[in-house]
């Protein structure tokens, strides 16, 4: 029989080793009546001679060999039982558990994915973003013919590549059109990832050129949604913006470049003939490659002496230039900025910390509760000590037990954390370039698992040793719940309730001032009315409107189709949607202003609009005209422009007019841009201050070059009507002129500020559900402390009621020390907050005099909480009836 | 009730001595008892505490197989039999008690030996 037969069988075994032991008993009775005595004597000799009968079957299952298993399955059954038998424990218990496992594998594999696991690519710590610095002291894209130069003479890249992602393209796929990113980029741009198709090839060198570069090399996911993985796609020619290009390849599971590249095809550069041979033009941006061995630094140098020897060839338009940083590719990932100084590893460390400091008050509170219910378990322990269980037994069981929850919790947390990541799924995606990669990842699970199976294997041990140690002859005798072992645990149980508030605290600011952060910005004055704005984004394919003009023959029907709409007040289009997209502007100077300081940012946004757009936005007019197709003509030899207050403030501090000045941006005097006029702000971004704007009329862009800027703009709807009831009147109007154009579902103005909110409201929420989950904790904990004072101490009460305390006294008694554990808490959660500012500064600032009254109202209301959480079992202790107390006893 | 003339058992005996009387044909607990009490003319008297364990052990080693039938008064018993391993445990500790036992007297014996 091997062991498992044994497990199974056990019940068999345990008859047949009673059934044996029963036979010798019933023998050595009939013996001794045999030899002469009465039957009842025989029977109390034999037990006696016997001894403890328990004890031979132990003993006899021990040296069978019973297994180690047998016993654990043995001690599992009676765990489930004893839980089963006390359903308030084990759910409490169980839940916080699960909430606390959850919440962390949750977070601890939001952080694998997105800061631990490697990029899609081969040497990843090669890989960098040369950075460069123009001359007004802002970062620049690269120009196509300096990138060409700077490719041909530098000596510290294996590979240096070019790529612009300006691009949408419309696929026309078998079921319409989609609208896919459209990566763009120079022949070595596969060479700089080294990574290897997973179908055909990728460029060949010079299939940059004109003429060899309608191919495609399509994303595993493209690949997947538009070709349903079909392994003959490569070869094809399919319509990429109406023109037909032959996919070369497909790139493996995994690989994007850039990473919030999702749903992507890649091709060569496609440019715009005038951009290929301008200096001037800075669009392109560069990633490349280094040599093995070779330092950032040395890189760094490298390039750098290229710049200059091209500012020294053409001091014109490369003067000034460097290069101001290689930033690594995996800190630019994740970074928050251009510049890669805040990156997400901030918020996702105080995160993990926060998410820490929760498992850490669950662990607390389990082990309090173990606690709690030990300290009622007492008699049951000295029982079975004193029916021969020794130390280490009773010690397995009680592990035991506090495995099975563990294991109920584990579970639980398991069922949590997916819920939670798939809850964030969309938040997660949008938040992050990587969010796309996050799935519940069985290894990170496992670790989150050990941590809190270690964390309440700790909790359950300390408490266990104190109950497997036991005297059986004084809990046995002093009959109630023993006190003396008792005040000791309750001390520790203290303990843990202040470290519940404290940590409760910290985190209760936390959220606290992150949703007030969150608030002021979904509150900003953007200077629009966001509610009575929809947006949507339209792609024209470029095919289709080659040489057609993209204004005549569709934006200016559309819009005017648009404006007949019911409800609809206004409607016009916009390359770069506000509060959505900035960053596209450069340096300016007003014609006849005296030259500016050169580290002095005097640039500006520049935005190519339709003549309805002002209306639509709903930006009022505060001197001089608005734009218009009859005035503004491409004709025109000098550009007109309307600039908001922001342009104002910043370039005509003093007080001079704006309208009627001119900029720099032509040598000869009579083609300088002029401005006709000046409207309100609206904010291009929400966490950057308003920065000046000058609008420029889409017509005055000659109809030759009108489909290169736009081909993609963002359609701007104001109705005061119900905005989503015009969803399907806008997709005909769109499919009425254009079938081919993707209609995406537009989105009111306010979805694209919560949208743009994304990482924000993620943190908000987390924050807020992880300190609603910690108050919660020390709430039970407390309510348990003074719960389990209250029981222990009833004897107490009823003698000091007996000798003339009131009800109040013995309230004010009960509240008095819950009053100083709360306050204990209150103070240590202050002191950590201030301790861990620094840390915590990479989520949110906190400014005391700005948030006193919110810091100060969260302290209040936990403190207040724990009162009222301490007060129902405190009320009990006061209607204690003294004589009832002291005849229990 | 203790009879002064009573034995410990040194370690690791009793379970020679269990091997040894099942030896003699198949044999339940109590009779073990009963039979080894007999054989040392009452100076060892073997406890359940003892006896049972180490049973169940024997049988786990496979020196002691089991089976249970009727015993003389009708009721089933378990009967153990000695296997072919617990054979040749028995020979293999018989051998060797013999060595220690007479070793162990040719020291306490020796011409040199003072009183133990």
């Amino acid at each position: 029989m091997n062991w498992w037969q044994r497990l199974f069988k056990a019940d068999g075994m345990e008859k047949a080793l009673d059934a044996e032991l029963r036979f010798h008993l019933e023998q050595q009775v009939a013996d001794k009546i045999r030899g002469g005595m009465t039957e009842e004597e025989a029977r109390r000799t034999t037990r006696l001679e016997f001894g403890g009968l328990a004890q031979i079957k132990e003993d006899c299952r021990e040296s069978r060999g019973t297994l180690w298993v047998a016993s654990v399955l043995q001690d599992l059954r009676f765990a489930l039982r004893q839980l089963r038998n006390s359903p308030g424990f084990a759910i409490t218990a169980i839940l916080t558990l699960s909430l606390g496992i959850g919440a962390s594998a949750a977070i601890f594999n939001v952080i694998d994915a997105v800061l631990l696991r490697p990029l899609p690519y081969a040497n990843q710590e090669l890989l960098v973003f040369p950075v460069m610095i123009g001359r007004t002291g802002d970062t620049l894209p690269s120009s196509y013919l300096s990138y060409l130069d700077v490719r041909a003479q530098q000596r510290t890249f294996d590979a240096l590549a070019g790529y612009s992602m300006f691009g949408r393209v419309n696929l026309e796929g078998p079921n319409g059109p989609v609208a896919l990113s459209a990566v763009k980029s120079t022949d070595n741009f596969f060479d700089v990832f080294a990574v290897k198709p997973l179908l055909g090839r990728t460029y060949l060198p010079g299939e940059d050129q004109p003429g060899k570069d309608n191919v495609v090399v399509l994303s595993y996911e493209v690949w997947q949604s538009s070709f349903s993985g079909r392994t003959d796609v490569v070869g094809k020619d399919v319509q990429l913006d109406g023109s037909p290009y032959t996919v070369i390849g497909v790139m493996p599971m995994g690989f994007r470049f850039p990473l919030d590249a999702r749903e992507a095809v890649y091709t060569p550069l496609h440019m715009n003939p005038s951009w290929a041979k301008s200096r001037g033009m800075h669009w392109m941006r560069t990633v490349g490659r280094l040599k093995q061995g070779v330092s950032n630094e040395q890189a760094r140098t490298d390039l750098n002496r290229v710049m200059t020897d091209l500012a020294r060839a053409y001091p014109e338009q490369e003067t000034g230039h460097t290069v101001g940083r290689l930033l690594p590719l995996d800190v630019a990932v994740n970074s928050l900025d251009r510049f890669g100084k805040r990156t997400l590893a901030g918020p996702l460390g105080t995160l993990a910390l926060a998410v820490l400091a929760l498992l850490a008050i669950a662990c607390v509170n389990v082990a309090g509760l173990l606690m709690a219910r030990g300290i009622k378990r007492e008699r049951e322990m000295a029982l079975r000590s004193a029916v021969g269980a020794s130390r280490a037994r009773l010690m397995r069981q009680l592990v035991n037990e506090s495995l099975v929850l563990c294991f109920a919790g584990l579970l639980g947390g398991v069922l949590v954390g997916w819920t939670v990541l798939k809850g964030m799924n969309v938040f997660l995606v949008e938040a992050m370039p990587r969010g796309a990669d996050i799935h519940l990842n069985l290894a990170v699970v496992g670790v989150a698992a050990a941590l809190s199976l270690l964390a309440s294997m700790l909790a359950s041990v300390s408490p266990a040793i104190r109950l497997s140690g036991t005297d059986p002859n004084r809990a046995l005798r002093a009959g109630g719940a023993g006190a003396g072992t008792g005040r000791s645990q309750h001390r520790l149980r203290s303990a843990f309730v202040v470290t519940q508030v404290a940590l409760s605290l910290v985190l209760l600011v936390i959220s606290g001032l992150l949703l007030k952060n969150l608030q002021s910005l979904l509150h900003t004055n953007l200077g629009i009315d966001t509610d009575k704005i929809l947006t949507t984004r339209i792609e024209l394919s470029k095919g289709r409107y080659a040489g057609r003009d993209p204004i005549a023959t569709f934006y200016n029907p559309l819009l005017a189709k648009i404006a007949h709409l019911p409800g609809v007040q206004g409607a016009g289009v916009i390359d770069l949607l506000p509060v959505q997209a900035w960053g596209d502007g450069y340096g300016i100077h007003i014609t006849g202003q005296p030259p500016y300081p050169p580290n002095l940012d005097m640039g500006a946004e520049t935005r190519y609009v339709s003549a309805g757009y002002f209306d639509a936005m709903g930006l009022q007019l505060t001197r001089g005209r608005l734009l218009s197709p009859s005035l503004d003509k491409s004709e025109n030899l000098a550009g007109t422009m309307v600039v908001n207050q922001a342009f104002q403030h910043k370039f005509f501090p003093t007080g001079g007019d704006p309208v009627g000045a001119h900029i720099d941006d032509d040598p000869k005097p009579e083609a300088k841009s002029r401005i006709v006029g000046v409207v309100t702000n609206v904010r291009q971004a929400l966490r950057e201050p308003q920065m000046a704007e000058m609008d420029w009329l889409m017509d005055e862009i000659a109809p030759k070059d009108r489909m290169q800027s736009l081909n993609s703009m963002a359609l701007i709807v104001r109705s005061n009507g119900d905005l989503t009831a015009l969803v399907p009147a806008l997709r005909n109007a769109v499919h009425e002129i254009d079938p081919t154009v993707p209609f995406r579902t537009p989105a009111t103005m306010s979805g694209i500020v919560s949208d743009s909110l994304t990482l924000d409201r993620l943190e908000g929420w987390l924050f807020g559900i992880f300190a609603a989950l910690a108050l919660l904790l020390a709430v039970i904990g407390l309510y348990g402390l003074v719960n389990h004072e209250v029981e222990l101490r009833t004897r107490e009460i009823g003698i000091r009621m007996a000798l003339g305390s009131t009800r109040i006294q013995v309230t004010n008694l009960l509240l008095g020390k819950v009053g100083l554990l709360l306050f204990s808490g209150l103070a240590i959660g202050w002191m950590l907050t201030l301790a861990l500012r620094k840390v915590l500064a990479t989520v949110v600032e906190m400014h005391a005099s700005h948030d006193f009254l919110l810091l100060a109202g969260v302290t209040a209301s936990l403190a207040l909480v724990g009162v009222l959480a301490s007060f129902i079992p405190a009320r009990r202790a006061a209607s204690v009836e003294p004589v009832q107390a002291l005849r229990t006893e | 009730m203790k009879n002064p003339a009573q034995l410990d058992l040194p370690q690791g005996t009793l379970d020679l001595l269990i091997l040894r009387v099942v030896a003699l044909g198949p044999i339940h607990g109590y009779a073990i008892a009963q039979r080894i009490q007999q054989m040392s003319q009452d100076a060892l008297q073997v406890q359940q505490g003892s006896l049972y364990p180490a049973l169940h052990r024997l049988e786990y080693k496979k020196f002691l197989a089991a089976d249970w039938k009727p015993s003389d008064t009708g009721r089933e018993a378990k009967f153990y039999r000695l296997t072919h391993k617990g054979k040749l445990q028995l020979e293999s500790e018989t051998a060797s008690w013999s060595r220690l036992t007479e070793v162990v007297g040719l020291i306490l014996q020796g011409p040199e030996g003072e009183s133990a």
